[in-house]
């Protein structure tokens, strides 16, 4: 298997007024092609700091960092938007879903940002995923008719619409009941088992031990 | 994503929620619709001040009076006739630029007829005078060539002066009228006169409707036994204009002359003015109106802008985690703006061609709202989107992603 993810030694400092703030301090990762691993740490280990990185959120204050083979350390902004869009896709804890567009409009808005998508093409892609995550009634509503667990499926439906070669996600369980965020964790092992590379973090031992590997951090390094 | 699908995306998204958004915009609507009505009325005033120089004789008409005597006058001007019949004679040889000249004379005598009596304006003049300041006769006929020759004892009464000698204006043809103790026969009364700048106005060409004209050679015979003028009154040929006509005219007068001791104006100039002042700081209260309006309108829009991007800077880290580029998310917050503030435009300019129809209707003012008017305050209020649209639009797009998903 291939590494999708190689960093090394990646540091990350912020300035919080007049106190640096090392979040991550020599961070090595690695993620293989096909893999489902969990970050897990207490907060302020700097499991959210190393995801945005690995997601190209956010850039490192020092290291060196390779996604899907490309040297993304070095790329401009606008070259980061574009891996981000084509690479990556995301599933936060609040499902930052757009209020004013309704679900199918939500799901085919990264194809619309990709550029040279025609309509029908995004329209059929958004319909496919969500009849996949059994959303197919939903299509016209808007998120705040739905319940938070076909929410949190919208937004996973949104993540995998551009094919990208990982699927992100950050506390995805962390605003849903249990019931709901079982079914969520659940679609997360079936994208596994079809091939998905998956990356959640999450601070509930539970919700890690679903993954099959787990990264766990402490004090801005991997123990 | 290209630029265009950027602004689309904007304008769709705007669309959703423009309700909201109006209330904010309520600065640019005041403020587009009072410069609406301020052009409106000001271009109303400006067709009726037009059409009381077509009134007076048009653009083309010019009067030349005596100036002043200065307090210290000197040989040149003490040797100077001043204005004189040669004078007209001189300018109907030479001045190319003119189609008509008509030397005048001018007195206030006394009009009498059987009991009623009172003192007014008497002016000599020529036909030429009728064509020139467009008078037509009500009944009668209007001085002739012929009653200048023989010094005729005719007169033609305007319409106010017919009226209050005779009772009723058409009375007075044919009738004797004592003019300065000598006596006219009434040979025609003058339609009467009217125009008025505003419903509170009054009647700008009243002083035509009190007045006699007598032949010109009567009024120097029976009065003043000189050839000295009143003022001349002259037309400018059209291709050559007013402006380019009164030079001709005032270069010759002073080599004929030696001195300045004359005035050269269009005619209704004074009156013209007279009534606009009121009109004009009227105009002027409302320009300040809508100047203020629509700068506060851009503030209160920039302000706003600026707070619904904080309130959004979230859904713009999203939209940067989903891929979009900080020029896409600029031209997003642009493209809402712009369509947010056209709609405050055009909402702006219904509310102003309502008002200026109001204005019009209870201050009985000509206005319109014409495409250029509209073309105007629409470019306007966008403009006013803009400026205030770019910061906030700037801001949203500087911000990283991570920074704009972390925002509370």
């Amino acid at each position: 298997m291939t590494a999708l993810i190689e960093a090394r030694d990646l540091a990350k400092t912020y300035r919080l007024g007049q106190v640096d703030v090392q979040a991550l301090r020599g961070v090595d990762a690695e993620v293989a092609a096909g893999e489902f691993i969990a970050i897990t740490g207490p907060s302020g280990s700097g499991k959210s700091t190393l995801m945005h990185i690995l997601g190209c959120l956010d850039s490192p204050t020092s290291g060196s960092y390779r996604l899907d083979g490309e040297d993304v350390g070095t790329l401009s902004g606008k070259r980061l938007a574009h891996v981000r869009n084509r690479k990556v896709g995301f599933v936060f804890q609040t499902f930052n879903l757009m209020p004013r567009l309704t679900v199918e409009e939500n799901v085919a808005l990264p194809l619309k940002y990709r550029g040279g998508v025609p309509r029908a093409t995004r329209r059929a892609r958004a319909l496919t995923l969500l009849e996949r995550l059994g959303l197919a009634d939903r299509v016209g509503h808007r998120p705040d008719e739905l319940s938070g667990g076909e929410r949190q499926r919208v937004a996973i439906a949104r993540a995998l619409v551009g094919e990208p070669a990982i699927l992100m996600a950050d506390e995805p369980t962390g605003n849903l009941d249990s019931q709901a965020g079982s079914e969520v964790l659940k679609t997360f092992a079936e994208l596994h088992a079809a091939g998905h590379t998956i990356v959640l973090v999450t601070h509930d031992p539970g919700v890690a031990a679903r993954a099959q590997r787990v990264i766990q951090m402490s004090d801005g390094r991997v123990v | 994503m290209n630029l265009i699908e950027s602004l689309l995306t904007g304008l769709d998204e705007a669309r959703r929620h423009w309700g909201q958004t109006l209330l904010s915009l309520l600065g640019l609507i005041l403020g587009t619709a009072s410069i609406v009505t301020v052009l409106a009325l000001f271009g109303g005033q400006t067709a009726l001040t037009e059409q009381f120089l077509s009134e007076v004789g048009g653009r083309g008409t010019i009067i030349v009076s005596d100036r002043e005597p200065s307090a210290h006058p000197g040989a040149r001007e003490l040797a100077s006739k001043r204005l004189t019949f040669h004078d007209a004679q001189y300018l109907r040889d030479r001045a190319t630029s003119l189609t008509a000249v008509s030397p005048g004379w001018a007195q206030q005598l006394s009009y009498r007829v059987g009991n009623t009596s009172f003192t007014g304006q008497v002016i000599g003049t020529v036909p030429a005078y009728m064509a020139i300041n467009d008078i037509k006769p009500l009944v009668g006929r209007y001085l002739s060539d012929l009653d200048v020759q023989h010094e005729a004892r005719v007169a033609v009464l305007g319409w106010k002066y017919a009226d209050s000698l005779y009772g009723r204006a058409t009375a007075a043809l044919g009738q004797i009228v004592s003019i300065g103790e000598k006596s006219y026969r009434v040979v025609g009364v003058l339609e009467r006169e009217e125009f008025y700048f505003a419903a509170w106005e009054n009647n700008a060409l009243e002083y035509r409707n009190e007045r006699a004209y007598i032949p010109i050679s009567t009024a120097i015979t029976q009065y003043s036994a000189t050839d000295h003028l009143d003022f001349l009154t002259l037309k400018a040929r059209p291709a050559i204009g007013g402006a380019g006509a009164q030079e001709q005219v005032r270069s010759l007068l002073f080599a004929r002359h030696g001195v300045e001791d004359f005035d050269i104006r269009s005619s209704g100039q004074g009156a013209g003015q007279q009534a606009g002042q009121f009109l004009l700081l009227f105009n002027f209260i409302f320009l300040v109106v809508g100047v203020v309006s629509l700068v506060t309108g851009g503030i209160v829009i920039a302000n706003i802008l600026l707070a619904s991007v904080v309130e959004r800077v979230r859904e713009f880290g999203t939209r940067m985690a989903l891929g979009a580029t900080a020029g896409g998310i600029f031209a997003h917050v642009l493209a809402e703006v712009l369509v947010v503030t056209l709609i405050g435009g055009l909402l702006g300019l219904g509310l102003g061609a309502g008002l200026t129809g109001i204005v019009a209707k209870v201050m009985q003012m000509p206005a319109v709202v014409s495409p250029f008017i509209a073309t105007v305050s629409l470019t306007t209020a966008v403009s006013v989107g803009l400026v205030a649209g770019l910061f906030p639009a700037l801001r949203a797009s500087r911000l990283a992603p991570v920074e704009a998903l972390r925002y509370a």
